[in-house]
């Protein structure tokens, strides 16, 4: 579905990865770990369009999304929930969720919120409510509501657990299992928890210093001496 | 004077300030810098006005959506010419400050040449004394002022919260980088967002000319003031901006009617320093975050 070959970029003039590549097929949960500044989350902002690609390619469904703007991937079916879970802190729930879907008729769009409100209920009694007031663990189901208003085929993930409590960690990957698993949507996904992401994702990558050291499948990487070492 | 005259000529400049601050609201929601040129821009919607009701003789109602049209063109032909390479170039802030005051330095001293410096009027009709109700005296022009910014606040308001525009102006105001991934075009939406901050400067523009005389520097007088409006309210808020508007022409006012007109401006930029250091997100804005990229 989606291919990674050889990517090199960067901020500014200043390179952060060279030459790692990756895949995900259809309907998979794949992982990337690394340490802090590996470039992990650089691989996903190259992806869907945020900053150029330098060198190497990116094919999504067979056609080359080098120059794609993220408006244009978010209609090819790629979507992107950037670090933290954002959300449009002054926009109300209802219209954090309408931005997810901006370029469809408004009959479809209700469809879809319709959709996602089925997905996290909880949402359903904050409609009204600015997203800057719900809580941490309110904001990451909106931020991933939004996201997949326009029915994602690859769903990009960078550390949907920061900034969230222990507790509300375990049910944010619930939530993302749940998604791959109901809707058949990929999902590329960046974390720094570890130990969590090995057991909800099918592939994982380990990222140092913008290249690639190992991949694997979770339950060989777990005691892999390579994934200790990664961190260190 | 009286304690009615005072409330209406309050009224009356918070109108003036709230129309030009929500002029300055949207392209300053969209793409955050401070750009001086919209100072002009205010000016040359008042001359343009002046010269189509010259050249054709037509009613000023006609006149005005005119104006406003052929204002919010040239503003954007300046965008396209000037900013848009720069935003391309990833130009900081302070850049964009820096090119914006270049161009209304040019375009103060375009409309100089043209229609040179001597105070000019947009108003043909004779100045009649305005309308004494309960010894409170109002003008027509002033009136028109104050209707406009009242229908302004409601119509702004609607937009922004209704139309696909005004939501997509509030997401990329609220955080630009999820507004991009989320399938926004943002350069289109601060393109529509300066076309109507330009037409709503030159209406501004043209209802200040309408009730005193236009010079080619009258804009930077107001835009200050509208600027001063924009960071008190908070600069994600319509309605901050009509309140922030009311606070500063009522102190204003009641200051100079104790300690004299001439410290007016001053006030102004008082109450500025006292919102920037104890309330510097104004009335209903968030305090600013840092956004990562």
């Amino acid at each position: 579905m989606l291919k990674v070959n050889e990517l090199h970029t960067g901020y500014g003039k200043k390179p952060v990865l060279f030459g790692p590549s990756l895949e995900i097929s259809k309907g998979k949960i794949v992982a990337i770990i690394g340490p802090n500044g590996a470039g992990k989350s650089t691989i996903l902002k190259a992806i869907c369009g945020l900053i150029p690609v330098w060198d190497g390619k990116i094919t999504f469904e067979d056609s080359c999304i080098n120059d794609s703007t993220p408006a244009k991937n978010v209609k090819r079916g790629i979507t992107f929930c950037p670090q933290g879970n954002r959300v449009f802190d002054e926009l109300s729930v209802n219209e954090n969720l309408q931005i997810g879907g901006i370029y469809l008729k408004k009959k479809e769009l209700a469809g879809r919120i319709d959709d996602v409100l089925q997905l996290f209920p909880m949402l359903k009694d904050r409609l009204k409510q600015n997203a800057g007031t719900l809580s941490g663990g309110e904001q990451q189901m909106l931020a991933l509501g939004r996201a997949l208003i326009p029915r994602p085929k690859l769903l990009l993930l960078d550390e949907p657990s920061l900034g969230l409590s222990p507790n509300l960690i375990s049910t944010a990957f619930e939530r993302i299992q749940q998604v791959n698993r109901e809707r058949g949507t990929a999902i590329l996904i960046v974390e720094q928890k570890v130990r969590k992401v090995l057991k909800i994702c099918h592939k994982v990558y380990g990222i140092k210093l913008g290249k690639v050291v190992f991949d694997g499948q979770p339950e060989q990487i777990r005691h892999d001496e390579r994934l200790r070492q990664i961190f260190l | 004077m009286n304690l009615m005259q005072l409330i209406i000529n309050v009224i009356y400049a918070a109108s003036i300030y709230a129309v030009v601050a929500y002029s300055y609201y949207f392209m300053y929601s969209a793409r955050k810098f401070l750009n001086m040129s919209h100072a002009a821009i205010i000016a040359l919607g008042a001359y343009l006005a002046f010269e189509i009701k010259k050249q054709l003789a037509w009613n000023i109602f006609i006149v005005i959506p005119f104006s406003v049209a052929i204002t919010a063109i040239i503003a954007i032909t300046v965008f396209l010419l000037i900013f848009k390479p720069l935003q391309k170039r990833k130009a900081s802030s302070t850049k964009m400050l820096v090119a914006s005051l270049g161009i209304y330095l040019v375009l103060q001293n375009l409309i100089s040449l043209i229609w040179l410096d001597a105070p000019k009027s947009l108003c043909s009709w004779p100045v009649k004394r305005g309308h004494n109700i309960l010894d409170v005296y109002i003008t027509n022009e002033q009136i028109l002022m104050i209707v406009v910014s009242i229908a302004l606040l409601g119509v702004l308001l609607l937009f922004s919260k209704k139309t696909t525009i005004g939501k997509s102006i509030r997401a990329v105001a609220s955080d630009s980088v999820l507004a991009d991934v989320s399938g926004i075009d943002s350069y289109a939406v601060v393109l529509w967002a300066f076309a109507i901050s330009s037409g709503l400067g030159g209406l501004a523009g043209i209802l200040i000319a309408i009730d005193v005389d236009m010079t080619p520097t009258m804009g930077m007088n107001a835009f200050m003031m509208g600027v001063v409006t924009v960071i008190i309210g908070g600069v994600n808020s319509i309605l901050g901006i009509a309140l922030a508007a009311l606070l500063l022409a009522i102190t204003q006012h009641f200051g100079a009617w104790f300690i004299g007109s001439q410290w007016q401006d001053a006030i102004a930029f008082v109450i500025l320093v006292l919102f920037l250091l104890f309330k510097p997100e104004g009335f209903f804005g968030k305090k600013v975050k840092s956004a990562t990229v």
